[in-house]
């Protein structure tokens, strides 16, 4: 078992990183009093241990007990049938799916799991009738006609069903949704606590973790705690008695981009443009988040830019990163980004140099 | 239209004087029986509600009506029974009536009639192919050399008559009363079936002497499959071997230009297959200029009610010449424009010729553009149009646009390139809007394709505006489709994977598996063996080979396969 899900804290009393919200939510499971919940949040802050660890509370450890389903529905829309299919993760008492991954059908599914749910509704030991709670990942990729209807949806079974919603920003998640949950901001836990984690882990594993070493482990992994115990686990693995001057391997799909940062800063031409997209391409098979890509290119780029031109390149890649939501091929405006960013940069050379 | 129809129906029950409305009313009634049962609803209707002063406006409209409906009844009829007008088409009425008469050629025409004569003769038995494939184009004379064949050899023709289609909406609405939904394909095989195993029915005759019968299957029912074309090819084979009757059997060909086309070649491969089964073939070649002037020729006095008796039957045949537009012996062509192959529509809009020289340049009156966005006129047509002629969907053109363009480009033109591709994102925005809606919108959708696939094509003309002399460039086939395949390959694979390698508690969102664990996975390598079960282990290392070798061979082979054949069958 990676160490990242190994010494992931069970119950809210382990958490270590975001203790006081893991507190509240105690709280709030001990009253009886659980509304729908909205965690949002950077990428590997705590979000999902938070959850899981809720669930564990509210329903003991039977939460735990999980099986992976593909299952497919089929949904009667107006004139025609439509067949979905998503992966689902249950236990009794919840059910856990991620519905923008059913792409613009994904308000279908988000109607008829919570009519389901609704139907059968688990009674506990007492007769009394209890409720089914949802996890519903990535909520902020949801489409907003699906975000309408979760919102419909959540008013009408309120009364059987308790939606937790787990997203990156909540900017793109409807006010409606908003107001209607508990929004909990679990923000990107600090380098200190990274390192303290780190230092638990490796006191776990008996492993002399020096503090040097550690931090750099911390620094490099961007305030992503997972980031930062993934590649700790492949240090370890690569070279044990850790030293402090160790490199730590970066990402590969990273190297890659800066790769081509610096192929763009190099030329700018149609040809160099033509060699960057196969580049582009080849990142897009191994399935990096187009949106990924694009923010890491601009950070690479900006590393390497003078400074009065920094604002203008970081408004054209916030220009295309909002025409790529609105489209359907992010490679067309990935490319248009770096074509601009190579026209802006070559009269700016010719600007100062001639 | 039932609905247009009884508020007819209203109005020839309200004016009783006007015969004229009266009549077509029930013309129109009479072939179709279910339109009247609606109708006369629908005036049951419509006199509860009709009061005073509506009526008279009612009437207006449906004087109007009127107008329409004729037209309407007309073509209508026409289409159908022949039986209300009074004066017959040319074609009908001049219809050959003896073997001279007809276009064919003599030869086949006298092929056709011993076949049919041998196979009449009472010493029946001694043929085992009672099956005759008569093929030519359309309006060669096929079914009008069989009729006259027939007249003249004393027998008679039976054929299958092509029963209405139901159509889909049709049999949405019926669906209501339990009747089964038969394809035209259907009721042809259940009717050959009838015919190899009774014959025809006796009852249908009268006489004493039975006369001698010509069975006749014109229009063979289209065949949009596979199955459907498999199963007629065993239909027909089975009553080629099994029929007793003489039966003709007419194909109508396509011209063999196209063999594109998906049901040209079904046609092809059914002739095929029927002569292969032992039936006899003959073909009618395509009617001729001197043909047709022969058949005016020979009925000069037939065409002698012309206003102008003046002309010519050589005039005549000039005259008929020119809307069919058909050259000394060439095939007529019918029901195909002239198209412009996608490469040839992607190769003007990447070459992006223009006219050169200053005089062309400042030709719009008054107009002035700052210098940077005008352009010189295109050495081309409307690029709408083009992109018309070439029949494409959007979401291609802008693909191919997309993948080639760059190869287009001055090698300074940086600024053009972003330009262009900004266009390219734009039409990109409007198709993908379309993703969300529903068919419902269809008059919306085409618009906003048609809107897309114009931006991008012209997006790529302005862009370019300092086009590179035209050299030549082969168009590659978009990789972009190639790389969507296989992402999405890697995403089901990763999928798989996850599934094994978090049976934790909680599933983890692909780009986190795609942007960290797959990366530290391929780090671990193998070294990781203790670190966690063998499943993930082993699921994690195919992943891996798999991963590189794919990527490799596969960027490999489409750099390799890029050509033009390859290109065709996107």
């Amino acid at each position: 078992m990676l160490w990242v899900d190994k010494y992931r804290p069970k119950t809210l009393d382990h958490v270590m990183v975001h203790n006081d919200i893991a507190q509240n939510l105690k709280k709030l499971v001990t009253e009886h009093d659980c509304p729908h919940l909205l965690f949002y949040g950077p990428s590997g802050a705590g979000k999902k241990t938070l959850i899981m660890a809720l669930l564990r509370q509210m329903f003991g450890p039977g939460a735990e007990k999980v099986k992976v389903e593909n299952r497919a529905w089929k949904v009667d829309a107006g004139s025609r049938s439509i067949d979905l299919e998503l992966t689902t993760l249950s236990s009794a008492n919840h059910i856990e799916m991620t519905p923008s991954d059913a792409g613009f059908q994904d308000r279908y599914i988000v109607q008829e799991i919570i009519k389901e749910m609704a139907k059968n509704r688990p009674i506990d030991t007492k007769g009394k009738k209890g409720f089914k709670v949802l996890v519903l990942n990535d909520v902020d990729k949801l489409s907003r006609e699906a975000q309408h209807s979760l919102r419909r949806t959540m008013e009408k079974y309120s009364a059987y069903c308790r939606l937790i919603l787990c997203c990156n920003s909540s900017s793109r998640v409807t006010e409606a949704i908003r107001s209607r949950c508990l929004n909990v901001r679990i923000n990107a836990p600090s380098q200190e606590q990274i390192v303290e984690v780190l230092q638990f882990i490796g006191k776990k594993e008996g492993l002399q973790l020096p503090p040097n070493f550690a931090a750099r482990i911390a620094e490099k992994s961007n305030r992503n705690l997972r980031r930062a115990i993934l590649s700790f686990e492949t240090c370890r693995v690569q070279q044990y008695p850790f030293t402090d001057k160790q490199t730590i391997s970066p990402m590969d799909w990273e190297e890659y981009i800066s790769e081509i940062a610096s192929d763009i800063m190099k030329e700018q031409s149609p040809k160099r443009l033509f060699q960057v997209r196969g580049k582009l391409y080849e990142l897009l098979i191994n399935c990096i988040p187009p949106e990924i890509i694009l923010k890491r290119l601009l950070y690479e780029l900006l590393r390497k830019l003078d400074a009065e031109l920094k604002h203008e390149i970081c408004h054209w890649a916030a220009y295309y990163e909002h025409r790529m939501r609105l489209g359907q091929k992010a490679i067309f405006h990935i490319e248009a980004f770096v074509a601009k960013f190579m026209s802006v940069y070559k009269s700016f050379l010719i600007a100062t140099f001639g | 239209m039932p609905k247009r129809n009884s508020v007819i129906v209203l109005s020839s029950d309200e004016e009783q004087e006007t015969p004229k409305t009266r009549s077509y009313s029930s013309t129109r009634t009479k072939p179709k029986p279910k339109a009247s049962s609606s109708g006369s609803r629908g005036r049951k209707k419509a006199r509860v509600s009709s009061s005073g002063p509506r009526l008279s406006k009612l009437h207006e409209i449906n004087l109007f009506d009127d107008d329409f409906n004729e037209v309407f009844t007309r073509s209508k009829v026409f289409a159908g029974t022949q039986q209300n007008i009074a004066e017959e088409l040319w074609v009908d009425k001049y219809k050959p009536h003896s073997l001279e008469e007809l276009s064919v050629h003599k030869k086949k025409v006298e092929e056709v009639k011993t076949w049919f004569e041998e196979r009449l003769k009472p010493s029946k038995g001694v043929y085992r192919n009672n099956v005759l494939v008569v093929s030519g184009q359309a309006g060669v004379g096929k079914s009008a050399a069989i009729h006259v064949i027939a007249s003249h050899l004393g027998a008679m023709v039976c054929g299958w008559n092509t029963p209405t289609p139901v159509i889909w909406q049709e049999h949405l609405y019926n669906s209501g009363t339990a009747t089964k939904y038969t394809s035209k394909l259907d009721e042809f095989v259940s009717f050959v079936e009838r015919i190899r195993k009774y014959g025809l029915i006796p009852t249908s005759f009268t006489g004493e002497s039975k006369p001698s019968v010509i069975f006749l299957i014109d229009d063979l029912p289209m065949m949009h499959s596979k199955a459907a074309l498999g199963r007629l090819k065993d239909c027909l084979h089975l009553l080629v071997h099994t029929t007793q009757i003489p039966t003709a059997i007419l194909v109508t060909d396509y011209g063999n230009t196209d063999s594109a086309d998906y049901n040209a070649r079904s046609v092809e491969e059914l002739k095929i297959s029927l002569e292969r089964s032992g039936a006899c073939k003959v073909t009618f070649n395509p009617i001729t200029v001197n043909s047709i002037k022969k058949f005016f020729c020979v009925n000069p006095d037939q065409v002698h009610s012309l206003s102008l008796p003046t002309r010519t039957p050589h005039a005549l045949k000039e005259k008929s010449n020119k809307p069919v537009e058909l050259d000394d012996g060439s095939p007529l062509y019918f029901g195909r424009d002239e198209t412009v192959s996608l490469f040839h529509a992607l190769g003007k809009f990447l070459h992006n010729k223009r006219e050169t020289g200053v005089a062309a340049e400042y030709d719009q009156n008054g107009f002035l553009m700052q210098e940077i966005f005008s352009r010189l006129p295109l050495k081309m047509d409307v690029p709408e149009k083009i992109l018309s002629q070439s029949h494409v969907q959007p979401g291609p053109v802008a693909d191919f646009l997309h993948e080639n363009v760059l190869d287009f480009l001055n090698d300074e033109a940086v600024e053009d390139a972003w330009i262009l591709s900004s266009y390219l994102g734009d039409s990109d925005i409007l198709l993908a809007k379309l993703r969300g809606m529903l068919s419902s919108h269809n008059e919306a959708e085409s618009i906003l394709q048609s809107a897309a696939a114009s931006i991008a094509v012209r997006g790529v003309l302005f862009g370019n505006s300092q086009p590179i002399s035209s050299r030549w460039h082969a168009i590659r086939r978009p990789k972009l489709w190639q790389v969507q395949k296989e992402s999405s390959y890697h995403k089901n694979e990763m999928f798989r994977q996850r599934i094994p390698a978090c049976n934790q508690l909680s599933s983890y969102h692909m780009s986190v598996m795609a942007t960290e664990y797959m990366p530290m996975f391929k780090l671990l390598g193998n070294r990781v063996g203790s670190a966690y079960n063998e499943l993930d282990q082993e699921s994690a290392q195919n992943l891996d080979m798999e991963d590189f070798d794919t990527d490799k061979m596969s960027l490999d082979g489409e750099a390799m396969e890029i050509s033009d054949d390859d290109i065709e069958d996107w």
